[in-house]
């Protein structure tokens, strides 16, 4: 990671305009892809991310099929267009890897016990990517299960936060991903206040680590109101009827 | 190698009953009529990184092409043209009866047709895009994702690749000292040709229908797909599965094809306000 | 009946706290329960649950469902019912024990494609769910309009003690078949009405979680109104009435009067 400029300018403003504790904007659309179970669209900066559940359903082939549980099955792929440098469509061993620790992301929260011998697919699509895509794709896929509702024990918000300039900075964007000292994607459970994926690129010291994970945790808590605000809108309207109704 | 296998959509019998009741009123399941296209709605410049990009709704199927240029070595024998590459992939949101993995025949199908619809026609003039002949040329990718499966993905795709075509904003490259190219940072409207539209008809039963939907796909015995450039003219044609048309059921597909093929350029130059 | 503190919940959300029962679609943990799904949380009076909004159709034993054959083995039908497992009908509930594949010819029962209405005789954790054709008022359905809605919006189609439906029904003159999977075929002498019913039935898929809606359906029906409305809740709370097997038999009657 070559630093070739500065990421925070003298008024504490990053390359995109942000101060440091500062979210990109966020934007969450619930069911739209028509034949999915459940499906949502999400605008994370300059990510456009679209993901979609079918499940539970049966699995194919059969003997994968486990007798106590439910199978979960997760793809997280890029669109060849997706990228600054055209993309081969063939699964790269990134996407490959990102697949699973999304899978392992999401399946704490669900409770896969209540459909044994069925299968539960998670597809996550990015159709623009800029810096935190494997945040945005999980938390769009946490959407995507609730609205096919799947009995979950939570919904997985996801956000990662980073070093740059020396300063820990929440929700990094593309350039500070390449430029950027450090990178740290969090997942987590709310309600019940659980890790569910975590991983760091580079080097932070003990106070910088801490620190890092707060501020990831920060921007969770943020992405979470979001996304239960786009169910609540889907299903239930607006939410400021709903309270005059009440 | 390929080989047969029964579809995978089995469509209620009563179901084919009200179909087949329908058409022969000369209505669909939707009420449409026969040489009816469903609504068609077009949006550019989705996917800001690519220099071009659209979604396209037909009907419920729903398309993402994007497009990017870059520099490369020639095609052997193409020296001094420039590259043009599309593919296709059905994402496995579209539909449940899809599983992820390398593309199968269909998708191959899919992509190959929408290609020779576009080059054909010669809808991008490659011999202005041959930066040093035999060595370095343009080379455009065109990549279509495949998001939502309602039928047709044939003309659904391919109006994608074509106003995402229309839409690009190409960087402009410039040779230095005869040797290397390098991006100048400036754009320019891509040199086009022609605007090259597809009409896609099946048949079940007698009827030749338009723009089917993922049911009627499932009840047809066979297919075909037209594309007509600006002058009305025919640049590519594919028939498929396992069915059968007579010469006249062909002819007629082929002029509806034009006239229908023009009601469609006009609706996408008005969609697209003509690249701009 | 206990005050919740939070009707419309995702799951996740704290309902509430305190010694309560949890019933569907909860999950206790510590004193609080929690929702698993989007839906209306309800306090009755064996517990707390969630009236789901969303999910795939999950069998149950003795549930009417409306399936499609798609195969057939030497021994049974393989039928779609439109949830995460394959049904199976076997050949000897329709011809019974004496049954034998090199004399009587399955196709000619039933065919690929084909709609019946019926029960599900047998489904645990362990097997796919069996189903049954032989009670009254089950079987192949011959005719009819196909539409397909959510599973969750089911008990509200019905109705407290069938009055949704056949409110539906009397005002359009159509008669109306629904799986509890979703599955739902309208018949009628008249093609308006038919599509009508329709119409009713999906602005009922769209709308089941808010309140007035037996209005607005008896408005697009053109009916009067002279009894109160009813909620979602109060309609769950009668689901376990059977009230399927009443609707599904009417609609066989009729059809076979017709014949």
């Amino acid at each position: 990671m070559i630093q070739t400029r500065n990421l925070i300018d003298e008024h504490g403003l990053r390359t995109d305009g942000r101060t440091t504790d500062e979210l990109r904007n966020v934007k969450i659309q619930v069911g739209i892809v028509k034949n999915a179970d459940g499906s949502a669209y999400i605008e994370f900066g300059k990510n456009r991310i679209i993901a979609a559940v079918y499940g539970p359903r049966e699995v194919h082939p059969k003997h994968m099929a486990q007798p106590d549980r439910c199978v979960l099955r997760c793809r997280y792929h890029m669109s060849p267009f997706s990228t600054d440098t055209r993309k081969n469509p063939a699964p790269s061993r990134r996407e490959v890897e990102i697949s699973k620790v999304m899978r392992e992301a999401l399946e704490p929260a669900l409770i896969l016990e209540d459909y044994p011998r069925a299968a539960i697919d998670v597809f996550v699509e990015v159709l623009q990517a800029d810096g935190g895509s494997r945040c945005a794709g999980i938390s769009a896929a946490s959407v995507a299960l609730a609205d096919a509702g799947i009995n979950m024990r939570d919904i997985v918000p996801a956000c990662a936060a980073g070093k740059v300039d020396g300063k820990i900075v929440l929700d990094i964007n593309d350039i500070e991903d390449k430029e950027g000292s450090a990178d740290m994607p969090l997942a987590y459970m709310p309600h019940l206040e659980r890790v569910t994926l975590l991983q760091l690129d580079g080097i932070l010291n003990q106070e910088e680590f801490n620190e890092c994970l707060d501020k990831a945790l920060q921007g969770c808590k943020m992405i979470y109101e979001i996304q239960r605000k786009a169910l609540i809108q889907k299903y239930f309207g607006d939410e400021q009827e709903l309270k005059e109704e009440s | 190698m390929s080989s047969s296998r029964r579809s995978t959509i089995i469509v209620e019998h009563l179901r084919r009953q009200q179909m087949t009741e329908a058409i022969s009123k000369s209505k669909r399941l939707d009420g449409r009529a026969l040489d009816e296209m469903r609504p068609l709605e077009i949006e550019l410049g989705i996917i800001g990184k690519a220099d071009g990009s659209s979604r396209v709704r037909l009907g419920s199927s729903e398309v993402v092409a994007g497009v990017k240029v870059e520099t490369g070595e020639p095609f052997e024998g193409l020296e001094n043209k420039g590259a043009l590459i599309l593919s296709a992939e059905v994402l496995p949101t579209a539909s449940p009866y899809i599983e992820p993995g390398p593309p199968d025949e269909e998708t191959i199908e899919l992509a190959r047709v929408v290609d020779r619809g576009v080059r054909e026609s010669e809808m991008v003039d490659l011999d202005k895009l041959a930066l040093i002949p035999g060595k370095v040329v343009y080379t455009i990718f065109v990549d279509c994702s495949i998001i939502n499966y309602d039928g047709n993905l044939f003309d659904a795709s391919s109006y994608a690749v074509v106003s995402a075509l229309m839409s690009t904003k190409l960087p402009v490259f410039e040779v230095q000292a005869g040797e290397s190219v390098v991006n100048t940072g400036k754009r320019t409207d891509p040199p086009l040709t022609t605007i090259p539209v597809s009409i896609t008809a099946v048949k079940i039963g007698d009827s030749v229908i338009l723009d089917p939907t993922a049911e009627e796909e499932a009840c047809m015995d066979a297919r075909i797909t037209i594309t007509t450039n600006s002058e009305g003219k025919f640049a590519a044609l594919q028939k498929g599965s396992t069915g059968s048309f007579t010469i006249d059921q062909i002819k007629r597909a082929a002029e509806i094809a034009r006239i229908k093929g023009e009601e469609v350029r006009t609706k996408i130059k008005e969609l697209t306000n003509n690249g701009h | 009946m206990q005050e919740i503190k939070r009707k419309y919940v995702v799951p996740g959300d704290r309902i509430i706290d305190g010694n309560f029962r949890p019933l569907s679609n909860v999950t206790k943990s510590g004193n609080s329960i929690f929702a698993t799904r989007i839906g209306i949380a309800e306090a009755t009076r064996d517990g707390i649950k969630v009236i789901p909004l969303s999910g795939v159709y999950i069998p149950r034993v003795n549930d009417i469902v409306i399936g499609k054959i798609i195969d057939h083995s030497s021994l049974s039908w393989q039928v779609d019912i439109s949830s995460c497992f394959s049904a199976h009908l076997p050949a000897q509930d329709v011809f019974g024990r004496d049954f034998s594949p090199a004399r009587d010819d399955m196709n000619k029962q039933l065919a690929i494609g084909d709609l019946v209405t019926a029960r599900i005789m047998a489904f645990d954790r362990t097997r796919d769910p069996m189903l049954t054709i032989q009670d009254k008022d089950l079987g192949r359905i011959p005719r009819g309009e196909f539409l397909k809605i959510s599973a969750t919006r089911v008990p509200r189609l019905i109705g407290k003690r069938g009055s949704m439906i056949q409110t539906i029904e009397q005002a359009t003159q159509t008669r109306i078949l629904i799986g509890q999977n979703g599955i739902v075929v309208v018949s009628g002498r008249n093609g308006d009405g038919t599509q009508l019913a329709i119409r009713a039935i999906r602005m009922v898929e769209e709308e089941a979680h808010t309140s007035n809606l037996t209005q607005r359906i008896k408005t697009l029906l053109n009916v009067p109104d002279p009894q109160p409305t009813e909620t979602l809740t109060e309609v769950a709370e009668s689901e376990d009435q059977k009230l399927i097997p009443e609707t599904v038999g009417q609609v066989q009657e009729e059809l076979e009067k017709g014949d």
